[in-house]
């Protein structure tokens, strides 16, 4: 909290650089953050094609849904990156596409306190593309001991990967779900534990068509959603925990 | 002028002594439904520091040889209001509180009554134990001063299903599961009047994190229709002789059920099941998107668990 007091303090005090535009939720780690995920040297754009659907409120703190939709979005993605303003490690994900770009990415999040949730994607042109949501929370969410560590059975069903994919009109939908308690570090006694890296490829050429970084803002068993537009691939999940453990998975393509 | 303003504000500020906030009171009032049975009829709000939780039904039935009360309310001083007002209506002693399942807004009023009066099922008695303490704090902070003196009170006496006689009124006793695992419904056989407690809402969202399912719900919807009811008190919303609160609930929980199994099936993810739409012949639904997320919070992710294949290392 004290912590989280001084950053705020430093944030506002920082001097904006040219072409960052004022943040339209007033949130007082703006500057901080942006700098801290986008540099300081890339123009950032407020962008309302990058379309971040989170709740109104969280209902649990510990599972807040999120869904970046790109379906409107019409330039190349270089890079993607997603924080929750208000949260001790703010950070979600970092995602780098491969040729094809996922057009929807979603998955669960925790929160600590009412924040904002931004997303931002990188253009061709070096312009990061940002988008933002708030969500209201009695919060917790970040501090909650999991569900899955609380429960004696958990280390059976570790690992456990649930799947599917799904057509669209344009292109398949993967979903999955892996059982993994995604411990923050942030509970007493319990050290960090979670899912740092998930890469899908194309299982003809072993592409990836994505690659993600995870951390502490994820929500324990993850369910991660990517929608790839213009393409059918057979995919093949893989995913990798901080204490070496490894996950892969044929997600198939579509059926 | 504005300044001088501010400046006479200071002072009174200063100045002034430590003012007590506004007396809180409930300002109930009961309606006469059936010969000696009385409803207090809550707004189907949230739970707010307007409201105070008054967002709920509750009732009692002078039988001639005692008062059966059914459910407490949200508070302390709601219980309290809720008591003075059943002593102006008569003379006779409250003989039963009975509580119908664990929620707040249903049974945190218990403080005010005789403990030895207050009777609950007891798998609700259990979940009461068990989660009144978190409740509580999220009335404190949804209700703030409302709350002020609540405690949660498990009640002493277990309610068993079956007939219940006092007085002039035979009372069937029924425990269902459908709203949270535990949900007693009473019909007065006597008078007809089916209290049917949060099994049903009408015009209200029904709320669901407790939920064992909504087809079990729906299931045991369809038994309680077949009751010889004449009068159906909901949980929350407006009080009706007809078959209506039935009608929209069997269709509201059918729709919820729809759309949380097709869209798990189109592979939708959590935030776009909350976003969709609400039907327009739910527009009388009070709080419908608000439910929406919660429930999808709580019962969507078995369904989407169901619609994902185990894949193989
Ligand atoms: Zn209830």
């Amino acid at each position: 909290m004290t912590r989280l007091a001084i950053i705020a303090l430093l944030a506002t005090s920082l001097p904006a650089w040219a072409g960052l535009p004022t943040d339209p939720y007033g949130s007082p780690m703006w500057e901080y953050n942006v700098e801290r995920y986008l540099g300081n040297v890339a123009p950032v754009v407020l962008d309302e094609q990058v379309q971040v659907k989170v709740p109104p409120f969280a209902e649990n703190s510990s599972q807040v849904p999120l869904t970046v939709d790109l379906s409107n979005y019409p330039l190349p993605i270089r890079e993607m990156v997603a924080w929750v303003d208000l949260n001790p490690i703010p950070h979600l994900f970092s995602l780098t596409p491969g040729p094809a770009p996922a057009t929807l990415v979603s998955m669960n999040f925790r929160v600590q306190q009412a924040t904002t949730v931004r997303v931002a994607v990188l253009d061709d042109d070096g312009v990061w593309h940002l988008g933002s949501a708030f969500v209201d929370a009695a919060g917790g969410g970040c501090t909650a001991p999991s569900m899955t560590a609380a429960n004696p059975d958990w280390e059976q069903n570790f690992g456990t990967i649930r799947g599917g994919a799904f057509s669209r009109v344009d292109g398949v939908r993967f979903k999955f779900s892996v059982m993994h308690p995604m411990d923050s570090g942030m509970v007493d006694g319990v050290p960090l534990f979670h899912i740092e890296h998930v890469v899908l490829r194309d299982s003809a050429s072993s592409d990836p068509l994505l690659t993600m970084n995870l951390s502490e803002s994820a929500a324990e068993n993850p369910m991660l959603v990517f929608e790839f537009g213009h393409q059918t691939p057979d995919a093949v999940l893989w995913m990798r925990d901080n204490n070496g453990n490894e996950f892969e998975r044929k997600l198939g393509g579509q059926p | 002028m504005i300044r001088r303003a501010a400046i006479v504000m200071l002072c009174w500020l200063v100045g002034a002594p430590v003012v007590s906030a506004p007396e809180l009171a409930y300002n109930l009032e009961a309606r006469e439904i059936a010969k000696g049975t009385w409803v207090i009829e809550g707004s189907t709000g949230n739970f707010s520091r307007d409201n105070g939780g008054n967002i709920v039904n509750v009732a009692f039935v002078i039988t001639g040889d005692g008062v059966v009360v059914i459910d407490s309310g949200p508070s302390r001083l709601y219980g309290e209001a809720l008591r003075r007002l059943i002593e102006s209506k008569t003379s006779e002693p409250i003989t039963h509180v009975l509580i119908t399942h664990h929620h707040p807004d249903h049974a945190f009023g218990s403080q005010a009554f005789d403990p030895d009066t207050l009777y609950m099922l007891d798998g609700a008695r259990e979940m009461l134990e068990e989660e009144g303490d978190g409740f509580s704090d999220n009335m404190y902070r949804l209700v703030g001063d409302w709350m002020r003196g609540t405690e949660v009170v498990v009640p002493a006496n277990t309610l068993e299903p079956g007939i219940l006689d006092v007085g002039d009124h035979r009372f069937q006793l029924l425990e269902l599961t459908g709203h949270t695992g535990s949900d007693l419904v009473v019909l007065d056989e006597t008078t007809g009047v089916l209290f049917a407690s949060d099994m049903v809402f009408y015009n209200r969202a029904l709320t669901t994190p407790q939920s064992p399912g909504l087809m079990i719900w729906a299931g045991e919807l369809a038994r309680l229709e077949e009751l010889p009811y004449r009068i159906v008190v909901p949980g929350h919303g407006p009080i009706v002789s007809d078959d209506s609160a039935f009608r929209q609930m069997a269709d509201y929980l059918g729709w919820l059920y729809q759309t949380l199994t097709a869209s798990a099936s189109r592979g939708l993810s959590a935030s776009e099941v909350m976003q969709q739409p609400i039907p327009h012949r739910f527009d009388a639904v009070e709080g419908a998107e608000y439910e929406l997320i919660r429930t999808t919070t709580h019962l969507y992710p078995k369904y989407e668990s169901s619609a994902l294949v185990l894949l193989p290392e």
